[in-house]
């Protein structure tokens, strides 16, 4: 019988690709090793200037999260967190898209309002603080969660993901639309932004984690202890206790853990939405 | 429609976030049951045998601070209770006058008022020769 010839694919690489996977793993092990430590210490409360360090967790016991959730108003914390990042997420949508739809329209000024708009993503927050803390107490939002999020309410940088997203979609289908008398709202809300689920999502992920990680702004409008988000807390935290090494990691690891999970959820709608537009044309 | 609704139900976004919340709601639950602030033990000698009418002192535990929180008495079987724990972190010590005292035990509870049963027993031991 008439063995099938076998038919071998030309290779693709003309060297090995182990070694650069070999150098990946390593870059990646490199990468994770603070994670893990910080994981290990939240765990077992080991002194971190301990030599020899201990790779392996001894006597690992969750206790040191139990303190952080009763010793200090965490959940307080988390909830204003929560609720100062869904209205950055929200309103990011909303407006970030409505900005990008219309800058895929021609319209008189529109390399001017591309060109200001980088030109913007140059200026360090820093240097806007003081107007925008004015701005802020102006329209008495001081104190506020509406206050917390208002700088977060558009993102620059999301605005042109949106906009390399919807460039993307083609005119045909925006014309189609408009003929059967869809006006630019709904054209924007049925047909833009379904197709644009990379993009959103790549929105959403940014949004929650500059919100999420956000510091120096809550740090200046809150003036109660009631309205401090996470990042406010952690300070707080390190200021008032000092030989709390297992605590202050484990709060770490619960302040950084939800926007791990979001980015894990989401990682390749974020990468697909950050990349989308890039090789079009 | 069914089907768009059921890709949607069993996406990630939906399943991992509604995990979560399985998993918070039956950990508050437990917690609903078994938070009553109990605290039960005993306290035996170096050799064993219980300790009657030793006193034992719970202390809460702070990052700062051990304030005393109450204290019990030992019956015929050398078994305590306290009933009024209202937090996660204490300390516990025995003493009775004659016998000696025991070393002060931490017990970290998971959550606040943890209904506890010691299964070590507080050994007292006697005055140093």
């Amino acid at each position: 019988m008439r063995r099938p010839q076998r038919y071998h694919r030309a290779p693709m690489h003309r060297y090995p690709r182990w070694p650069l996977h070999v150098m990946l793993v390593a870059i990646s092990f490199a990468m994770l090793l603070p994670f893990y430590w910080v994981l290990k210490t939240s765990l077992t409360g080991e002194n971190i200037f301990v030599y020899p360090p201990s790779i392996l967790p001894h006597h690992p016991q969750p206790f040191y999260y139990v303190d952080v959730w009763y010793f200090i108003p965490f959940a307080r914390f988390l909830l204003n967190s929560v609720v100062v990042s869904v209205l950055a997420i929200v309103a990011n949508v909303v407006f970030n898209a409505m900005a990008a739809y219309s800058l895929t329209k021609n319209f008189a000024g529109r390399g001017w309002t591309i060109t200001l708009l980088l030109s913007c993503m140059m200026i360090p927050f820093q240097t806007t603080i003081v107007p925008a803390y004015l701005i802020t107490g102006k329209l008495g939002l001081l104190n506020s969660y509406l206050g917390l999020a208002l700088p977060t309410f558009s993102t620059i940088v999301c605005i042109f993901v949106y906009k390399a997203s919807f460039d993307a979609v083609p005119n045909s289908l925006v014309d189609a639309a408009r003929i059967d008398g869809l006006s630019e709202f709904r054209i924007l809300l049925q047909i833009m932004l379904p197709l644009s689920t990379s993009a959103i999502a790549t929105n959403v992920i940014l949004a929650f984690i500059w919100s999420w990680n956000n510091f120096l702004w809550p740090l200046i409008v809150v003036r109660d202890q009631a309205m401090q988000t996470l990042p406010l807390g952690l300070s707080r935290f390190l200021s008032d206790h000092e030989n709390t090494t297992g605590a202050l990691y484990a709060f770490c690891i619960m302040v950084l853990a939800p926007g791990i999970a979001l980015f894990l959820m989401a990682q390749k709608e974020f990468i697909r939405g950050l990349t989308s537009g890039a090789t079009k044309g | 429609m069914a089907g768009r609704t059921r890709r949607i139900l069993l996406s990630r976004f939906v399943v991992v976030p509604t995990a979560c919340m399985v998993v918070v709601i039956i950990w508050n639950a437990y917690v609903a049951a078994h938070a009553d602030g109990v605290v039960t033990g005993r306290v035996v000698d170096g050799s064993g045998h219980a300790i009657a009418d030793a006193t034992v002192r719970m202390m809460e535990q702070n990052f700062t601070t051990n304030s005393q929180r109450g204290a019990a008495r030992t019956d015929a079987n050398g078994a305590f209770r306290f009933d009024d724990n209202r937090s996660h972190s204490i300390q516990l010590r025995a003493e009775k006058e004659g016998v000696g005292r025991s070393d002060q035990r931490a017990v970290r509870l998971y959550f606040r008022s943890q209904h506890i049963d010691l299964r070590q027993p507080l050994v007292l031991k006697g005055p140093p020769q």
